[in-house]
């Protein structure tokens, strides 16, 4: 092989391992593209193993050498590979025939991280170490670790300096046949039952280590004797609570916080130390916290529901805010329904801090607000709800109708009696069924009045039984009466529609289950027109099983 | 070239079980006749892992390195549950000073009896290897080759290597406390590399460097204590088979130990005499401060928080009856009973302010034996003294040739057969650094050297320290 060649098959390679880091980083490991890359990549390295034993680069901060050839230069500060692994003490890399596709893959990973942005705590050098590549081998600059060049050379004739004249050597060396006795030391060996003794251990020794540290804190705290060591204990304590929740381990969490709460709670406690924990259980409302738990609600992380009603339980008015802005950023269902399930109970402490959310620009968000409003049943959501009735989107306006009907509140009244005349069918049908849902007289009567309009018989006639449907609900004389006199009216004119009101009020007396009517009903069982005729055999039928 | 690497993966993955088989039958041999059931069943076993392995074209050559096994020179790594069966197989090997064993071709029920029988019986033998080539050259499929010396005595480089990685440590570990008493926020990156440098050097050469933890410097005492105590935790961690991670950790961890003592003040750590009442309750402080000094470090993670918890631990002792005093009892973490261990035994063997003369190695390690149980674990402290030897390294030590010298390596199989050092001669003259391994036997099968007395080598300033550098 030229020489060239040699060069131009490492440019190559190194070309490749840029692209496949960039690729790395963007793909999921199952995705085509990305196992598409690996392969290529290992393909080069195939090739070059086909006629070289070894790829050796060596490192500079901007460039990488083949020997002397150079064969990578940037003097970017950023994406610079040749510095990627400069600043890390990283001076020289070996490829070695034999390295499988699998070895290659881990040390894609490995430069694929982004250590600026992602919470690595190791330098690609450990990283490295780590997997014990078989076939990629490594040198590194350890000097950088040093803190004082000259230490060994001066440690080293400090240690001679104190090394003994010949003469002790040799006083040894006579006492030595004196009379001392060879000092015992048992040889014990080593069995079965202490080597299954001694895997138990490492077994044991997997579990979780953040229980542990805190409850040393909380011993230390115990035998701390001022405000100033409380506070500092307080500060580490909460530096381990944010740990465990970024470890996603809410069990933990809770735990961390029940014992905080035993202390803030205990009247034996010294006040300056029950202060402090009570901050320490504020921490849990931070946006921090609230942010770094919503990791754990966007994972696959299974989320005990005892577990999480406890964690509801420390949460305080505080930590609306900040669950608000985590439900607007989540993307996955499970964690947008686990914050509204909190923010439903949390809600229950400050409505209005609830309600601040209903101002935000995303529909879908003012939807999930609504919807927290509506399950936390407070009458006093009403008058931060009437507005959204009127929301430019209609999903909006439907979660707000739909609330004020459950809320039951008279405020909402004439909201949604204007909404009964909305130019949307689907607003207005909404609108009704909200009226009805408030079941007092005064939504009868908006229905009645509006159903008695003249304009009303012209409306889509699925809609006019939704609205006679709803009327139902009442199952009172006056709403029995208005049906009777729809059902007796003879009109010569706008035959068709006013069939299509029989019709609907005969509905609403079959679910009314109204006897009374049912001489009435009887009489356009014969009706001329099909939809009466069976809406009013229908009718009569529920009424007759009612009996 | 895949299905080579497939190959490679499966001999790796194979070798441990190969070893262990292999263990397994001639234990067994030695029990039984080489034809009982029992034994025939164990060999059945690891023909069925071997010939399919030659089958597609392998060669299989095992061999002793010291203390390991290397197949087809890939070092054999093993776990716990197969350290009895290495072990015993490793002390066979040396005991008929048979270094390899090599099968080039598919082996039958009836080599694998050949190899057994010759294998037990040459044991009898006045030079038992021989014995067994002569035997094996009438099989085909299986050759063996002597043991081979190991060549650290004298390999300058890697004694430079080791005496780097050390006062590296040592050097790092000081700029470290020092950055962290002045209030600056230290990450554990660079520590990590240091401890890294540090087992790979225990994996490789791990007496030479517990070598050096002779090193005492009374005037950098923490330092150097620092880092002999994450030396002797990681090799006594090795010993228990926890991977290369693991170890890290356990270095890490070992290494931050006593950390909290940087807050005690000068005026009392380094006092001569006695600490009264008072500067003992300062003293019995560090652990909170160490707890403190890591959590402040920056980014809490795995290791900080583990480091934390054995900072606080490793006085407590396993009966609790140490320092800090704690309401409720806690159950000591693994990594705090390995650290108390070698935290003990570096600190009796070693000339601190308030005690200029250290203990001698073996005294130590008696005085440990009585405390095991009650202030240390019990069943890491088998494991640790099978690790440092019942004559550790840095003994002094008369021989019956009336040689004087240093112990210089334990030998796992023949605890009471070090290698050592020889620093006078029979003739009573001062000598450069021989080292002498107690397991090598004359013709005749009796042994050339034997330990008839120890001594304190701290009663004439001896360190073995000295010679290593």
């Amino acid at each position: 092989m030229e020489v060239s060649e040699d060069i131009k098959s490492a440019k190559d390679i190194l070309q490749t391992i840029l692209k496949a880091r960039k690729t790395i980083r963007m793909y999921p490991e199952n995705n085509p593209i990305y196992r598409k890359t690996v392969e290529e990549s290992f393909s080069k390295f195939e090739e070059f193993f086909g006629f070289k034993e070894n790829l050796g680069l060596k490192i500079k901060q901007n460039e990488i050498f083949l020997d002397t050839e150079q064969i990578y230069f940037s003097s970017e500060k950023e994406d610079n590979l040749a510095l990627f692994f400069f600043k890390d003490g990283l001076r020289e890399l070996t490829f070695s025939r034999g390295m499988s596709q699998s070895e290659l893959e881990d040390f894609l990973r490995i430069i694929a991280l982004d250590f600026d942005r992602e919470a690595v705590d190791d330098d690609v050098v450990t990283l490295l170490w780590e997997k014990d590549f078989q076939n990629i081998k490594y040198v590194a600059d350890e000097a950088f670790l040093l803190e004082d060049e000259d230490y060994e050379a001066e440690a080293v004739k400090e240690v001679k300096s104190k090394a003994p004249e010949t003469d002790e050597v040799l006083k040894a060396y006579a006492a030595a046949f004196d009379s001392e006795d060879v000092r015992e030391v048992a040889i014990i060996n080593l069995t079965d039952k202490d080597l299954q003794a001694l895997v138990k251990e490492i077994e044991k020794d997997l579990h979780d280590k953040t229980p542990k540290i805190y409850e040393i804190l909380f011993e230390m705290l115990a035998q701390s004797e001022s405000a100033a060591e409380y506070e500092d204990i307080q500060r580490l304590l909460r530096d381990v609570f944010s740990y465990c929740v970024k470890q996603g381990n809410l069990k933990t969490v809770v735990d961390l916080m029940k014992k905080t709460k035993e202390l803030a709670d205990d009247p034996s406690a010294p006040e300056a130390m029950r202060r402090q924990m009570r901050i320490l259980l504020s921490t849990v409302n931070s946006p921090e916290s609230v942010k770094s738990v919503g990791e754990i609600f966007a994972s696959d992380v299974e989320v005990d529901e005892n577990v999480l009603a406890e964690y509801t339980g420390f949460l305080e008015k505080e930590a609306i805010s900040p669950f608000m802005s985590l439900l607007g950023e989540l993307e996955s269902i499970r964690g947008r329904k686990i914050v509204i399930n909190i923010l439903i109970q949390l809600g229950k402490k400050d409505i209005q801090a609830v309600a601040r959310g209903l101002q935000d620009q995303r529909w879908y968000l003012v939807r999930n607000i609504i919807y927290i409003l509506r399950h936390i049943g407070d009458k006093k959501a009403v008058e931060y709800l009437l507005s959204t009735a009127k929301h430019t989107d209609e999903r909006v306006r439907k979660e707000a109708i739909k609330t004020l009907g459950e809320l039951k509140s008279p405020l909402a009244l004439q909201t949604l009696k204007d909404c009964l005349n909305d130019a949307d069918q689907s607003i207005r049908k909404s609108a009704v069924k909200a009226l009805g849902n408030m079941g007092s007289e005064t939504a009868k009567r908006i229905i009645l009045e509006n159903v008695s309009d003249k304009d009303f018989g012209n409306r889509d006639f699925e809609e006019k039984r939704e609205f006679y449907e709803v009327l139902s609900h009442w199952s009172d004389a006056e709403t029995a009466d208005f049906m009777i006199k729809i059902l007796k009216k003879r009109s010569f004119f706008r035959k068709a529609k006013n069939d299509e009101d029989k019709a609907c009020a005969a509905h609403c007396l079959g679910l009314m289950g109204n006897k009374d009517s049912l001489p009435v009903l009887q009489k356009l069982r014969d009706s001329n027109n099909r939809l009466l005729r069976e809406y009013a055999a229908v009718a009569i039928k529920k009424i007759e099983n009612a009996r | 070239m895949l299905d080579k690497d497939k190959e490679d993966i499966e001999i790796a993955r194979n070798a441990k079980d190969i070893i262990n088989q292999l263990a397994v039958f001639i234990r067994t041999a030695h029990i039984h006749d080489p034809g009982n059931v029992a034994v025939m069943t164990a060999v059945e076993r690891f023909i069925a892992t071997i010939n399919p392995m030659i089958e597609r074209g392998n060669v299989l050559t095992l061999d002793l390195v010291g203390e390991f096994f290397y197949l087809n020179e890939s070092r054999v790594r093993y776990s716990m549950e197969y350290l009895l069966n290495f072990d015993f197989l490793v002390r066979e090997f040396k005991r008929r000073g048979l270094g390899s064993v090599t099968i080039n071709r598919k082996i039958s029920p009836e080599d694998v009896q050949t190899f057994l029988k010759s294998f037990i019986s040459c044991s009898y033998s006045g030079s038992p290897f021989d014995t067994l080539s002569d035997e094996m050259s009438k099989v085909d499929s299986l050759s063996v080759g002597p043991l081979k010396k190991i060549k650290e005595e004298g390999d300058v480089d890697v004694k430079k290597m080791v005496k780097k990685t050390y006062f590296n440590a040592v050097s790092f570990t000081k700029g470290v406390i020092n950055k962290i008493k002045s209030g600056e926020r230290v990450s554990l990156k660079k520590a990590k590399r240091v401890v890294e440098s540090m087992v790979d050097m225990i994996l490789e050469e791990e007496e030479l460097l517990i070598g050096m933890t002779a090193i005492k410097d009374y005037d950098e005492y923490t330092y150097n204590h620092s880092v002999n105590v994450s030396i002797l935790s990681v090799a006594l961690g090795q010993r228990i088979g926890l991977s290369r991670k693991a170890l890290t950790d356990l270095g890490l961890v070992a290494l931050f130990h006593d950390i909290g003592k940087m807050e005690i003040p000068p005026e009392i750590l380094n006092k001569p005499t006695n600490f009264n009442d008072d500067e003992w309750r300062v003293i019995k402080k560090h652990p909170f401060w160490g707890v403190r000094a890591i959590l402040r470090l920056k980014g809490l993670d795995y290791t900080s928080v583990r480091t934390a918890i054995v900072a606080f631990e490793h006085h407590l002792n396993y009966d609790m009856s140490g320092y800090p005093k704690i309401s409720r009892p806690l159950e000591l973490d693994f990594y705090s009973k390995i650290v108390s261990l070698a935290d003990q035994y570096d600190a009796m063997t070693s000339s601190r302010v308030y005690s200029r003369v250290p203990m001698a190695p073996d005294k130590a390690l008696s005085i440990m034996l009585e405390r095991a149980g009650t202030q240390l674990d019990p069943l890491l402290f088998k494991f640790f003294i099978n690790m440092v030897g019942v004559f550790p390294i840095g003994t002094l030590v008369l021989l019956d040739t009336k040689e004087l010298g240093l112990v210089y390596g334990g030998n796992t199989m023949f605890q009471d057969r070090p290698r050592v050092l020889v620093i006078i001669d029979s003739t009573g003259n001062r000598v450069k650094g021989d080292v002498v391994d107690l397991t090598e036997k004359n013709v005749s099968g009796k042994y050339l050297r034997t330990i008839v007395k120890t001594m304190d080598p701290n009663k004439y300033r001896i360190n073995l320290a000295e010679y290593m550098l």
